[in-house]
């Protein structure tokens, strides 16, 4: 017993993040202050990230990665569990943390639209109490970096998505944080302007800051992070590896068509078929994508054709490796 | 997507088109005002607000020991002014709301007819501002001892429906402004203020300088005030018949430069894409 | 807090002391910059309190006697453009952070909230100042006021300390609003309440009794009256002396500056307990 306490807080010394038995409910109270409802958002997940590791947390919305980011950035403090972030504690050293951490909101939210990229940098930089001198230094700096220098002195809200996505990320930076999170960083921005962050992303992490990442999109999980959690209703079901996580669908190969004029009742037949582990379907544009996970593998394209309805077209198909995202979808269904 | 709609529409069925329009315009500038979602706010433009207001100008004609026709002048004239934010400041803020939420954008890319939009947002507002001079009044006389024993209950309620009426065609006007500009809300607020200056509300505009007498008369509030008092102490509808006429007037032609300034505004906006800035 | 170690005791003060004023400029600094990015907000400024002005002095009109008369009404006009502006933009300071999405941000800065709230209420009421100035400018040039004041220093004293009883009752009012939505209400039908109140145009002594708590009970009512007792010639308001006046104007400053910190207090707990500021 006194062993496994030694050696457990080695490890919450060496850990950035250290998180053990982390819970958090909701309750919702009525007119009268009597608790009308109570949500469980996190129940009791453990996870550690060490320096300079770039981890990634996973899930759908409502699974609780708002929640567990909030609670790890002092904004939020657990109902129950413990928390480390570089060796403080969530619950009491706020200020501490706070001064020690950069975080990126996902979104439009986070930024003072109406005066410039370079004033919106300064506020910042004197919230977070630095120097006014190295602030001087650090903020052409860090425009420069993101590709703002241009256009510093203009109002924000003439920038593009992209372009403000990327002030977010200098604004994280201000204060040279050590450890920084990153909150759906890509969320609504185009192919280039989510390519642009990802560089920015492996660009931090060469220069040895710890990162944890949440997003939705799985193959920027897996090009990016080194281990990934994955959490589904409140609790961590899997964490490892992007490669380790893909064997645990080594099982399945997964039929992908494109079809023309498929509805949701071919999707239906397709889930009836024998041996088909599950269907994913993107029937919204005029061509559609359907995802076949089975572990028949080309057995299956028979079955998978003849159940095609008169007047729907297939135009093309092919067997493909399982992908994070095929893992991903396993393990959250379940 | 070819439309045959629109093109070959009868008379009859434009018109109809125009009245669901009308009528879906009534219903969001119902919902669509945030302002009253809330029955604090209600409290607040019923309550608080005219009685407070009443009350600072009663106390300091009361302070300057102006005889009880002057205080009850000004009491009169505040319980009608008290309908200003409902009728203009709320009614501008429909369009800010609009923008707000993001919502605008979507709103000028139907079809719908403008006038029908445009005037359909504001009725609620008519009944509403209504209400709120009509509790003015009741103060007026509950609270800062005006007299109603001879007042034409008729004739106040006529006078009051107008001039919310005429007055919402004010806030209308300042919504056009506020569909370009992220003033309107600022310009309402002022329009409040001015009211209290210009229209009779606390002295009688023959005391403003020359220059100022016209301006007063564009607003239609100042017909109200004027009106209201004559209605107050007895006046039969008949002898309120030529106020009430001009303030009908000015309210139709504050309408028509509002839909003007609407349409106009709505095809600058196209041209500068400015629907989204707030 | 071993990271501290290091420093003496005086560096830390030092530090600290160093690290408030930067925020309160950084905010001042911020406040005046969306401010003037926006300068159709000069409108209200200039605008709004030239037509109270107005209206005071058509209500006056006939009635005054002198030049003190007029300098009476010019401050309590003054006195409420100031009013007006501390109430309704300081409560709106934090709040805007709500409807601008950057609480969050804000929230995860590693300074107490109050800070970054009173540089922005000092803006505002600042704001109020120039205000105040601007009826005063209407006052002399248009008006022909006359501004012999019985005695400038004190004028000067009760003024400043005015300001700071207003800023702080700006910072107790953002409070208001970021513990709930209805503050916009609260501080939206207080406007015209507070002017009566506070005796800018008429004296609280003409009010109803049921109003007097109320009145007392803002210190600007005591400053209003510290203010004209040191411009006016002959005033007579409330039975109180200047310095009577002044003292019971800081006493409740202090208090509000301590219901607002205990405040802000509460509600950045409350907000990290339930993880949000957005739902009250």
């Amino acid at each position: 017993m006194q062993v496994l306490q030694t050696s457990r807080e080695a490890a919450t010394q060496k850990a950035a993040i250290s998180v053990q038995g982390l819970t958090r409910e909701y309750v919702t109270r009525n007119f009268f202050g009597g608790v009308s409802r109570t949500t469980m958002a996190l129940s009791g997940i453990d996870f550690q990230v060490g320096y300079g590791e770039l981890f990634g947390l996973i899930g759908p919305n409502g699974a609780g990665k708002t929640t567990t980011i909030k609670i790890l950035t002092t904004l939020l403090t657990p109902t129950g569990g413990d928390a480390k972030i570089l060796g403080l504690d969530v619950r009491k050293d706020l200020y501490e943390i706070r001064r020690r951490i950069g975080i990126v909101f996902g979104g439009e939210r986070g930024l003072y639209n109406r005066v410039s990229a370079f004033d919106n940098l300064r506020y910042f930089s004197d919230l977070y109490g630095v120097d006014p001198a190295v602030a001087r230094k650090r903020i052409p700096e860090l425009l420069s970096v993101v590709g703002l220098t241009d256009r510093a002195q203009e109002k924000v809200e003439k920038y593009s998505r992209g372009m403000k996505q990327r002030l977010h990320i200098a604004k994280a930076l201000v204060h040279d944080p050590e450890l920084i999170f990153l909150d759906e960083p890509t969320i609504g921005l185009d192919p280039g302007g989510a390519r642009d962050i990802r560089n920015m992303v492996r660009e931090l992490k060469a220069q040895g800051k710890t990162i944890l990442l949440t997003t939705h999109y799985m193959f920027e999980a897996e090009e990016l992070c080194q281990r990934i959690a994955v959490i589904s209703k409140g609790k961590i079901v899997a964490l490892d590896t992007p490669s380790e996580l893909k064997n645990m669908v080594r099982d399945i190969s997964v039929i992908e068509l494109r079809t023309y004029g498929a509805t949701m009742e071919y999707v239906e037949a397709l889930r009836r078929l024998p041996n088909v582990v599950r269907v994913v379907a993107d029937l919204d544009s005029e061509q559609q994508s359907i995802r076949v996970q089975t572990p028949l593998g080309a057995d299956l394209l028979p079955m998978v054709a003849a159940a095609l309805p008169a007047g729907a077209k297939m135009i093309d198909r092919t067997i493909k490796e399982p992908t994070l995202e095929d893992a991903y979808l396993r393990l959250v269904e379940e | 997507m070819k439309s045959t709609e629109g093109r070959g529409l009868s008379a009859d069925s434009r018109l109809l088109m125009a009245w669901r329009v009308f009528r879906g315009a009534f219903f969001f500038g119902r919902k669509g005002l945030i302002i009253w979602d809330s029955w604090d706010m209600w409290v607040m433009q019923i309550v608080i607000t005219p009685i407070a207001q009443i009350g600072f100008f009663a106390f300091l004609s009361i302070y300057l020991k102006y005889p009880t026709s002057v205080t009850q002048f000004i009491v009169i004239g505040n319980a009608l002014q008290s309908m200003s934010f409902s009728a203009v400041f709320a009614v501008a803020n429909i369009t800010s709301q609009d923008k707000w939420q993001g919502t605008l954008p979507s709103t000028m890319v139907t079809p719908a007819n403008r006038v029908a939009l445009f005037v359909g947002r504001a009725w609620f507002q008519v009944l509403l501002s209504a209400l709120i001079a009509a509790a003015g009044l009741l103060y007026a006389g509950g609270i800062f001892g005006v007299s109603f024993a001879e007042a034409n209950f008729v004739g106040i309620a006529v006078v009051v429906l107008l001039t919310s009426a005429a007055m919402i065609s004010f806030g209308l006007l300042i919504s056009a402004v506020g569909l370009y500009m992220r003033t309107a809300l600022i310009v309402a607020n002022i329009f409040l203020f001015v009211t209290l200056l210009l229209s009779g509300v606390n002295f009688p505009v023959s005391e403003l300088p020359g220059w100022l007498q016209p301006v007063a008369w564009v607003i239609p509030l100042t017909y109200g005030t004027e009106a209201v008092r004559m209605a107050i102490s007895g006046a039969s509808l008949q002898s309120l018949l030529p106020v009430l006429g001009w303030e009908a007037l000015d309210g139709l032609l504050v309408l028509v430069v509002g839909f003007a300034l609407f349409s106009g505004f709505e095809s600058l906006s196209r041209k500068t894409g400015r629907f989204e800035e707030y | 807090m071993a990271s501290m170690g290091s420093l003496t005791p005086g560096r830390q003060v030092e530090g600290r002391v160093n690290k408030i004023i930067q925020v309160l400029k950084a905010s001042v600094f911020l406040t005046s910059r969306l401010f003037f990015a926006d300068p159709q907000w000069l409108i209200p400024n200039i605008i709004a309190p030239f037509i109270f002005t107005m209206v005071a002095f058509f209500l006056f009109q006939g009635q005054t006697s002198g030049s003190a008369f007029l300098l009476y009404l010019v401050l309590g006009s003054g006195l409420m453009g100031m009013w007006g502006t501390t109430i309704y933009a300081s409560a709106n300071s934090i709040g805007f952070d709500r409807w601008n999405g950057t609480m969050e941000s804000t929230l995860a800065a590693p300074v107490p909230l109050s800070w970054i709230a009173l540089g922005r209420v000092l803006f505002n009421t600042l704001q109020g100042v120039l205000n105040a100035v601007f009826i005063l400018v209407i006052g002399l040039v248009w008006f022909r006021v006359g501004f012999g004041l019985v005695n400038p220093p004190a004028f000067f004293l009760a003024s400043v300390v005015t300001f700071i009883s207003l800023s702080s009752f700006g910072l107790l009012m953002t409070t208001l609003l970021l513990l709930s939505r209805k503050g916009g209400f609260i501080t939206n039908s207080m406007e015209i309440p507070v002017y009566i109140a506070t005796g800018t145009m008429f004296p609280v002594i003409l009010l109803p009794v049921v109003y007097l708590p109320f009145a007392f009970m803002l210190a600007p009512t005591w400053g209003i009256e510290a203010i004209r007792l040191a411009a006016l010639p002959g005033y007579v308001g409330l039975p109180t002396t200047y310095w009577e006046d002044m003292v019971v104007m800081v006493l409740e400053t202090f208090a509000y500056l301590g219901l607002a910190f205990f405040l802000f207090k509460r509600v950045e707990a409350y907000a990290k307990r339930m993880g949000t500021l957005e739902e009250y």
